[in-house]
């Protein structure tokens, strides 16, 4: 089984202000690496950058299987990624969501294959519904799915807990469980409870540089 | 293991293009504003010009002018949605995270030119009943509806890539496409002309070729840079 890492060196990130965090490298294959920090210690920031989805302003990212850096749209669905800036379509249903998403990607869409991944997130019951009519915590459980939707060998989470009941933080863990034994998780969190003994940990309340 | 791509490009930006249809007939928030303007517009020119009240020799540079402006006023009220509804909903960082940007710009092009296509028919067939619009060639017509219709949704594609995570968007959209579709919609006036008085007209459709290329050339090197960082 082939073995991806991701890896970053280096990074730093500012917006306006004063860097978020500077000189941040990390590497990881296998296990869970936890992001710690304060509200607005840049923990969201550092979650999209190793995503893809934001551009560290000085350091790089890599994301290599067995030594071979990934092209853009194999990184694409080698990273798993669900924070709290993701929304999928109000419009469309559950189950329309994941089918999109993963026809958009090039990748089959299997109709079994898209109700299990619901029913793996307790959305079972709510694949014909749309979004819009979604709870908190439903939404939640569907950023989830969406994370794992091409089975991804490095799951990134921002937040996974927000606005789940007790199920579904069990379902989490769960998943998290699962995901660090396959490949890589990087779980980013304000509440310590969140990481189950984590492998590696990164607090970013410690990385800020003095201004 | 997470798969490698098995669908085409095409097929992946008409997956893009129907994900967007599908959106649209649910919520209809796009096609009602830009109907509602072409209808509102069609109706008070009718009412303001009418088809007498123009000279013979008058009429088919006063109707080419005035479809296009229909047509640009109407488009513009829907064609910014692209990129910008995708930010405003918070759905564009899914969307980055599935699929290339010069693959949604693609599908949300070919997305828009429907948008364009389903004015131009209902403004085409009213300006041909309301103001007595005698089409003397309808293959010259398709063919200037299609090249400006691209250009117009490639380039109000762009635009909304653009100006999607700005303030003020509307306005900037505005003042920017503009001065960019200021030779398309002359050209695309001065064949509408031709084509009512009955010819082909050959350099202006090669004009909007041309430019319906280099817009799509330059959408296509900087989507990329516009839309994902």
């Amino acid at each position: 089984m082939p073995t991806t890492t991701l890896s970053a060196e280096h990074l730093r990130k500012s917006f306006a202000g004063p860097p978020l965090f500077s000189g941040l490298s990390l590497r990881i294959e296998r296990g869970l690496l936890a992001v710690a920090g304060k509200n607005g210690s840049g923990k969201t920031t550092l979650v999209k950058i190793l995503a893809g989805l934001l551009r560290p302003s000085d350091g790089q990212v890599r994301i290599e299987r067995d030594g071979s850096p990934l092209s853009g749209e194999e990184r694409r669905l080698a990273v798993g990624w669900a924070g709290p800036d993701l929304s999928l379509y109000a419009e469309l249903t559950a189950v329309e969501n994941l089918r999109f998403f993963r026809r958009a990607a090039g990748a089959a869409a299997d109709p079994a294959d898209l109700l299990r991944r619901l029913a793996e997130v307790g959305l079972a019951d709510a694949a014909d519904r749309r979004v819009e009519e979604f709870s908190t915590g439903m939404r939640q459980r569907l950023r989830i799915a969406f994370a794992l939707l091409f089975d991804p060998p490095l799951l990134l989470l921002d937040e996974p807990m927000g606005g789940l009941d007790a199920e579904g933080r069990e379902m989490v863990h769960g998943v998290v469980a699962g995901a660090r034994t396959r490949g890589a998780v990087v779980l980013a969190s304000n509440d310590e409870r969140d990481f189950l003994e984590p492998d590696q940990r990164v607090d970013l309340s410690r990385a800020r540089p003095p201004a | 293991m997470s798969p490698a791509p098995r669908m085409s490009a095409a097929a992946r930006a008409g997956v893009i293009c129907g994900k967007d249809v599908a959106q649209e007939l649910r919520s209809r928030v796009a096609i009602v504003a830009i109907l509602f303007f072409a209808a509102t517009a069609l109706a008070l020119v009718s009412y303001a010009i009418g088809p007498f009240g123009l000279r013979e020799e008058d009429r088919p540079a006063l109707q080419a002018a005035l479809i296009w402006i229909v047509l640009f006023f109407a488009a513009a009220t829907g064609l910014p949605r692209a990129f910008v509804h995708e930010e405003e909903t918070g759905t564009a960082l899914a969307l980055r995270k599935v699929a290339p940007a010069t693959l949604v710009m693609a599908g949300k092009t070919l997305f828009n030119f429907l948008l364009f296509a389903s004015i131009a028919a209902v403004a085409i067939p009213g300006f041909v009943l309301l103001l007595d619009w005698r089409i003397g060639s309808a293959s010259a017509l398709a063919a200037t509806m299609l090249l400006g219709g691209c250009g117009l949704a490639i380039v109000s594609t762009f635009l909304s890539a653009l100006v999607s995570a700005a303030g003020q968007r509307n306005v900037l959209f505005v003042l920017i496409a503009f001065p960019l579709l200021i030779p398309l919609l002359l050209t695309a006036i001065s064949a509408t002309v031709e084509a009512t008085r009955g010819g082909m007209p050959w350099t202006a459709l090669r004009v909007l070729f041309a430019y319906d290329g280099a817009a799509a050339g330059a959408a296509y090197m900087l989507i990329g840079v516009v839309w994902e960082d």
